[in-house]
């Protein structure tokens, strides 16, 4: 301490001061590069805000590529937004049901079928009356809900319900859905319960 | 300018610096302890097994909250008084309010060291004070800060010098960010989710980047000129780099693979990039103002802060090159990242401030350093034990990140960088020994004027009858 | 800059602008997501985790674990597979072809152009993703942790040091409780030269009573108290260990997909 204000010729009781020299011009255009620069960079790795674009993914479309498409994978993936749109109001996202309202997919023996011919059914008709499912009795009415699917669109969500809630059983194809169709005919009506339990599963 | 004016504004500082400062010394001890403590377990896993207070995931948060908050904060801005207070060339306003401040301060500082230690963190990284203790530090900052600007705004030069951006913009920037954190994540009602870990990055960088960069460095220019001798090269350069620190440093901090959307993290690496930037100008306003200079620093305060203007350039190279993403995929859960922290606490930061400390002090208490020896001792204490600490620390990180992460292979170098802590520690004892015998022959000699005041009277009542 | 106005300006601008970004858009963003499908089921993700287990996230946030280890996966990249699932009505020429291509290490558009060329002779293939980097081939996760792995943690451990590995689908991985204990009280009994220190304060070495406690550590000898007594788990360390066994980030999500080894039916916990 002593020894550096021996050394020190201004006495440092005085206040800095400063030069006015300027900032050349080089450093601004690098600034400018370096934007430029990251700007780009940022193009190609942000993903744009998007909030489901992550690393190692650049973007939305890529990551939409990326999703399971063949196979039973992709019918499901399509056939859960169809679901949504067209059952779940009733029978629940999470096919479990609503009381009074519908019963559930979830678990229920309709759906875990052996056969696909009464669970195709079901939706281009419509069922009504009393029915059994999970061994407890509802007597409601659902109209012909999949009538107006196109085959691949029914058939992708009987086999998202089939897949689904650890429902666990497989596939249900277009051919299934077209084969109920011609089966029924032109003038679709309710069945009921019992009617249906006729039909072989 | 006189000097019995000078003499008057340094006065005016001396109990609220001495309060700030006292407290200060001793966190800086005991958060240096605590991390010697927490680097044991590396030495011998089982030390504290039976003992949850010191075991490592108590005593490595609580080192590092006393070192930062116990000490960098409150002593800096007992320097950003003095600054203000002598820019202004009036006596400092409100001297009481700085006074209590700091005593709330380290009553906060102390409840938070506590309740890490017995298991209360929050568990957010720089941000582990509970609310208690987070209310009490936000409440003293802003008294600091009622001071600070008061003087401001009595200044008699209108004209700033670079220095007042750097240290008013800070002022603004630590209650912004401290309120946000405490009341996003820390509050009753956190926000949900990742959330939480991105606003704690934001934090902590605008802590441990923007914050320590903004005060040590308008520190830094106030003394760097003052000691050369000479005028800072130049105003343009630090304006400049005030401008562009601020704008850039703000969003660095998202690390690369983070499980948040990919916008975040690549914000983050282009400004990260653009530091570079402000890196170059403040690189040339350093060398353009030390070189030229025909002072010798001999281990004295100029000598402290050339070292932590070197230790900032370097330290923001490292965090330049752990957003780089190549890099990055090497060093990233490393030691590499607690190596540039603490370059940047210890090496730039706390070394600046010592150094201001150490050239302030003598003049607010108006005699000597009881051991100016100590000085130049606790500079090679302090370079010694950053090369080591960072250094050790930085390779061995990217020897952890080549090797999978395997502890063994980062044993060494973790064993090495006790050393280093124990050379920090050592300088700290010295800090702590100058300012506590300071306070204390100053109290010495107030007690002795009381008591003179006392008996004074009396013996005159005594003559005259 | 002529006043003091002007820098509270320019600092406001500065900070304003990142508060926005880095504050307020994530909260908004990612502040009120709610569960999202597993891809290729009905199931919802993630699921609340156990009373026991979201008490064991204090006793970990409480003890620093994430002073040592972080809970984030790392992805770098993700490669495609092609697998045959059905020869079809000309399994020569399937097998023929596929002998000629390469099916696995494949990009996006070399996948597809295999998938078409064995479709076209009548096999039937499918595309597997498999995302690939250390961590993923450390074996510490199946793809990159995003962030609805996080959805129901507070406060969130990410963590930002690896002295140990990542937990983050420690779950999946080390699914044993009594593991999980005698690794906490003695991590060199199950883990040889482990570095990790013990956290004996969460258990009690106490005198064996009438009979020994179901729960008593199993220790290896070395390890083991002194006759007549026994090592218990504290509460805290159930609840940890809790913790530790819910920790999985093991579903393929929208955000992270990828082809499970095995179709999953895993119902939800009813
Ligand atoms: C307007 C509400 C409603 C909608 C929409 C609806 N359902 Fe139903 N569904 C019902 C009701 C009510 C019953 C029970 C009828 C009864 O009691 O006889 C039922 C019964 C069923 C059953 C047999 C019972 C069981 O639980 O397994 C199946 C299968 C079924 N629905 C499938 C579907 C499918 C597929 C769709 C969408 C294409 C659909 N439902 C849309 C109301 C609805
Ligand atoms: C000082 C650093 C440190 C702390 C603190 C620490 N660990 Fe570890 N941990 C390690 C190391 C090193 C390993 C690797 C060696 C081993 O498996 O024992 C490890 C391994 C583990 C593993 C096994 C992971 C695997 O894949 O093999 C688990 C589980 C674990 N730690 C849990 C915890 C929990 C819970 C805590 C807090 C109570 C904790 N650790 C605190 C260093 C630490």
């Amino acid at each position: 301490m002593s020894d550096e204000t021996k050394s020190c010729p201004t006495p440092s009781n005085a206040e800095p001061t400063a030069t006015r020299s300027t900032v050349p011009m080089w450093v601004f255009s690098l600034t400018l590069v370096l934007l430029f620069l990251g700007f780009v960079y940022f193009d190609h790795h942000g993903g744009w805000f998007d909030e489901r674009v992550y690393g190692p993914y650049a973007s939305a479309d890529q990551l939409d590529s990326y999703q399971p498409k063949s196979g039973a994978a992709a019918a499901i993936a399509r056939g859960r937004k169809i679901y949504e749109s067209n059952c779940g109001t009733c029978h629940g996202a999470d096919g479990l049901g609503k009381p009074n309202q519908a019963p559930p997919l979830a678990g229920s023996e309709w759906v875990k079928a052996k056969g696909v011919q009464r669970l195709t059914h079901i939706p281009l008709m419509g069922i009504a009356g009393s029915i059994t499912v999970e061994s407890q009795t509802w007597n409601l009415q659902m109209a012909a809900m999949g009538a107006a699917l196109p085959d691949a669109d029914l058939a992708a969500v009987l086999t998202y319900i089939r897949s689904s809630w650890g429902n666990g059983m497989g596939e249900v194809t277009a051919d299934d859905v077209k084969a109920a169709r011609a089966a029924i005919g032109a003038n679709p009506h309710p069945m009921s319960g019992d009617e249906m339990m006729k039909m072989p599963e | 300018m006189n000097d019995l004016s000078q003499q008057k504004i340094d006065a005016s500082c001396r109990v609220p610096l001495l309060a700030l400062f006292g407290g200060a010394a001793l966190w800086l001890v005991v958060g240096l302890l605590l991390a010697v403590i927490a680097s044991l377990t590396f030495h011998k896993p089982d030390m504290f097994a039976d003992c949850p207070v010191l075991s490592y995931g108590h005593a490595q948060p609580a080192a590092n909250d006393a070192i930062l908050y116990g000490f960098c904060i409150p002593a800096a801005l007992g320097v950003m008084l003095w600054i203000f207070a002598r820019l202004s060339q009036t006596e400092l306003v409100l001297p009481l309010v700085p006074i209590v401040a700091a005593n709330i301060w380290h009553l906060g500082v102390f409840i938070g060291i506590v309740a890490i230690l017995i298991g209360d963190s929050t568990g957010f990284a720089w941000l582990e004070f509970p609310r208690g203790s987070s209310v009490l530090l936000f409440a003293a900052f802003l008294l600091v800060a009622i001071s600070a600007v008061a003087t401001f705004g009595q200044r008699k030069e209108r004209e700033l010098y670079p220095s007042h951006w750097f240290l008013l913009a800070a002022l603004l920037w630590f209650p912004w960010i401290y309120a946000t954190a405490n009341l996003l994540i820390v509050s009753g009602h956190p926000v949900r989710g990742v959330t939480q870990a991105v606003i704690g990055w934001w934090f902590a960088n605008n802590l441990i980047f923007v914050w320590l960069s903004l005060v040590g460095l308008g520190t830094a220019f106030y003394f760097l000129p003052k000691l050369a001798g000479r005028p800072l090269q130049s105003s343009y350069f630090a304006l400049f780099a005030f401008w562009t620190l601020i704008l850039f440093g703000t969003w660095c901090g998202i690390p690369q693979g983070a499980p948040v959307p990919a916008w975040l993290p690549a914000l983050s690496t282009v400004a990260s990039s653009l530091l570079i930037v402000p890196l170059i100008a403040i690189a040339v306003i350093v060398v353009k103002t030390v070189c030229g200079a025909d002072v010798h620093c001999k281990g004295g305060p100029f000598c402290y802060i050339k070292f932590g203007s070197a230790a900032f350039l370097l330290s923001g190279l490292m965090l330049i090159a752990s957003a780089c993403p190549h890099f990055s995929r090497i060093v990233q859960f490393t030691w590499f990242g607690p190596a540039q922290e603490q370059l940047q606490i210890l090496g730039f930061f706390a070394i600046i401030i010592c150094g201001a400390v150490y050239e302030l002090l003598p003049r607010i208490m108006d005699f000597e350093l009881p051991f100016p020896k100590f000085v130049r001792f606790q500079h090679w204490c302090f370079m010694l034990g950053i090369v080591l600490l960072a250094g050790s620390l930085a390779i061995g990180g990217i020897e952890q990140g080549l090797k999978n992460y395997d502890l063994a292979t980062t044993l060494p170098f973790l064993r090495a960088s006790t050393t280093g802590l124990l050379f920090l520690l050592l300088g700290s004892l010295l800090f702590a020994a100058n300012i506590f015998v300071m306070t204390l022959k100053w109290k010495l000699a107030l007690i002795k004027s009381v008591i003179a005041a006392v008996t004074a009277p009396l013996e005159v009542s005594e003559v005259k009858p | 800059m002529k006043n003091g106005i002007s820098v509270f300006i320019a600092a406001f601008i500065a900070l304003g602008a990142s508060w926005c970004g880095f504050v307020l858009a994530p909260a908004l963003q990612l502040g009120t997501a709610k569960q999202t499908a597993v891809l290729n089921s009905g199931d919802t993700y993630p699921v609340q985790r156990t009373g026991d287990a979201t008490l064991g996230l204090q006793v970990y946030r409480a003890n620093g674990c994430a002073a040592c280890h972080t809970e984030q996966i790392q992805q770098t990249g993700i490669a495609f597979e092609v697998v045959l699932t059905g020869a079809g009505k000309n399994p020569d020429a399937v097998s023929n072809l596929i002998s000629t291509l390469k099916l696995t290490g494949l990009t996006k558009e070399e996948a597809d152009s295999a998938n078409d060329k064995i479709t076209a002779v009548g096999g039937k293939v499918e595309t597997h993703l498999i995302p690939t980097g250390a961590d993923i081939s450390r074996g510490w996760g199946v793809r990159r942790s995003v962030a609805a792995d996080y959805l129901y943690d507070s406060p969130v451990q990410l963590g930002s040091l690896r002295a140990g590995p990542d937990l983050a689908d420690a779950g999946t991985r080390l699914n044993n409780a009594s593991w999980h204990l005698l690794h906490l009280y003695a991590p060199q009994s199950v883990v040889k030269n482990s570095a990790m220190p013990p956290f004996r304060f969460l258990f009690e070495t106490r005198k064996i009573g009438d009979a020994p406690s179901p729960d008593a550590l199993n220790l290896p000898s070395e390890f083991a108290p002194p006759a007549g007594y026994e090592v218990v788990p504290k509460p805290e360390a159930k609840q940890l260990v809790a913790y530790l066994l819910s920790l999985h980030a093991d579903v393929p999500l929208y955000e992270a997909p990828y082809t499970p080894v095995q179709i999953s039916t895993n119902a939800p916990a009813k």
